[in-house]
């Protein structure tokens, strides 16, 4: 499966069966970030992992984003969670899932859970909270600044010394993106969600953070916040965790996934080389 | 347009064969920006080399798969390898991937 039109929206769309054949252990949709990202975050990183671990793994590409269709407007969080209940609703997925979000998807994740609890068996959120005034707030600094820099060329010259050329070009594409779209202006007026609802949130929650994250500090107010939540610390990381310690992320995901009461199969679900991982999360 | 009777009846394709289908394959998933005069060999670098990016590389497994069929698994392929390797991944080893599986395949 690559491409479904649903509600007026060409979405691009990959999903991995579990790869023993077996029936599916649960369903998995991850959800990836803002700008620089798609579902090519995941497809490389966490998604081949969970299928062999007998999950049916469902990656979108989220508006505007990836090879998903970019109308001008429409880039409130509000649309983004729609998109992720209309997926849901098109693939008769009606029973509760286990959201994965990075980032900008974890906010999505949560706007979902705060819509429709029912749906939504466990979140992972990676470097993500929920949107709050103080996050509107962040987000339409970080996209002012990503506007006017994404399009200077001695901006992305910086980048590809700094970062590589791949960064480089995927920064090329969000400056794109950016300026193609109402997203930077779209994104900061989004509505949010009340305290009450945010505390409707009941499903189990896990926030992961890089320890070198900005985000570091939210660990402490989301645990206060919702019910059932917990956090975890990936050392010498910053924001880039899923694709800077996959070994580590997928090892949490799959101990995450077995604690909500997802019976995973075998061999995945062996312990992995804590080495290996180990050394990948302090690079 | 499935391929099992190509793959399991007639000879695998060579090397060459693979690689030019696969080029083909790049000209389309780069529409946007074409191949220009950029020469694809078996050493070329999808990322350095093609700028080609992450879901460029999704939408390459999309026409592996829906030509050659589920011998092709492009998730499978790259899940072992870590990102930076995914990165430098040369048109080669991926050429030769696909034959691999396709002789495999033909041997049932």
């Amino acid at each position: 499966m690559a491409f479904l039109d649903l509600g007026g929206l060409r979405r691009h769309v990959q999903r991995l069966a579990p790869q023993d054949g077996g029936p599916p252990a649960a369903t998995v949709v991850l959800v990836h970030g803002l700008l620089t990202d798609s579902l090519a975050s995941y497809y490389f990183t966490l998604g081949p992992a969970l299928a062999t671990a007998g999950l049916d793994v469902l990656m979108y590409d989220q508006r505007g984003h990836g090879r998903t269709a970019r109308p001008a407007t429409g880039y409130r969080l509000e649309h983004f969670v729609d998109d992720l209940a209309a997926l849901l609703d098109g693939l008769d997925l009606t029973g509760p899932v286990h959201l994965v979000g990075n980032s900008f998807g974890g906010t999505v994740a949560f706007g979902l859970a705060a819509r429709r609890p029912a749906r939504v068996a466990s979140i992972l959120a990676i470097e993500s909270e929920p949107a709050s005034r103080s996050w509107a707030a962040k987000l339409d600094g970080i996209l002012r600044h990503a506007e006017h820099e994404l399009v200077r060329e001695t901006t992305l010259a910086w980048v590809a010394e700094q970062r590589g050329a791949h960064t480089a070009r995927l920064a090329r594409s969000a400056g794109r993106l950016l300026a193609q779209t109402s997203l930077a202006r779209e994104i900061p007026a989004s509505r949010l969600p009340g305290g009450a609802e945010l505390r409707s949130i009941s499903c189990p929650v896990l926030a992961v953070y890089g320890t070198d994250s900005d985000l570091a500090h939210q660990a402490a107010w989301l645990d206060g916040l919702l019910p059932d939540c917990r956090t975890t610390f990936v050392p010498g990381q910053e924001h880039s965790v899923l694709v800077e310690a996959p070994y580590t992320v997928r090892k949490l995901t799959l101990s995450w996934l077995h604690e909500c009461g997802v019976r995973l199969r075998e061999p995945a679900h062996a312990p992995l080389p804590t080495g290996r991982e180990l050394e990948d999360s302090a690079r | 347009m499935t391929t099992s009777q190509h793959t399991v009846n007639h000879r695998p394709p060579t090397d060459q064969e693979v690689l030019r289908e696969i080029t083909g394959m790049l000209a389309a998933v780069l529409d946007e920006y074409g191949l220009a005069d950029t020469e694809v060999t078996m050493a070329t670098r999808f990322t350095e080399d093609l700028e080609l990016e992450s879901i460029d590389l999704v939408t390459l497994s999309g026409r592996l798969q829906e030509r050659w069929g589920d011998h092709i698994n492009f998730a499978e392929f790259i899940a072992g390898m870590e990102l930076d390797e995914i990165i430098g991944l040369t048109v080669g080893r991926l050429v030769d991937y696909v034959v691999n599986q396709l002789q495999n395949a033909a041997r049932g």
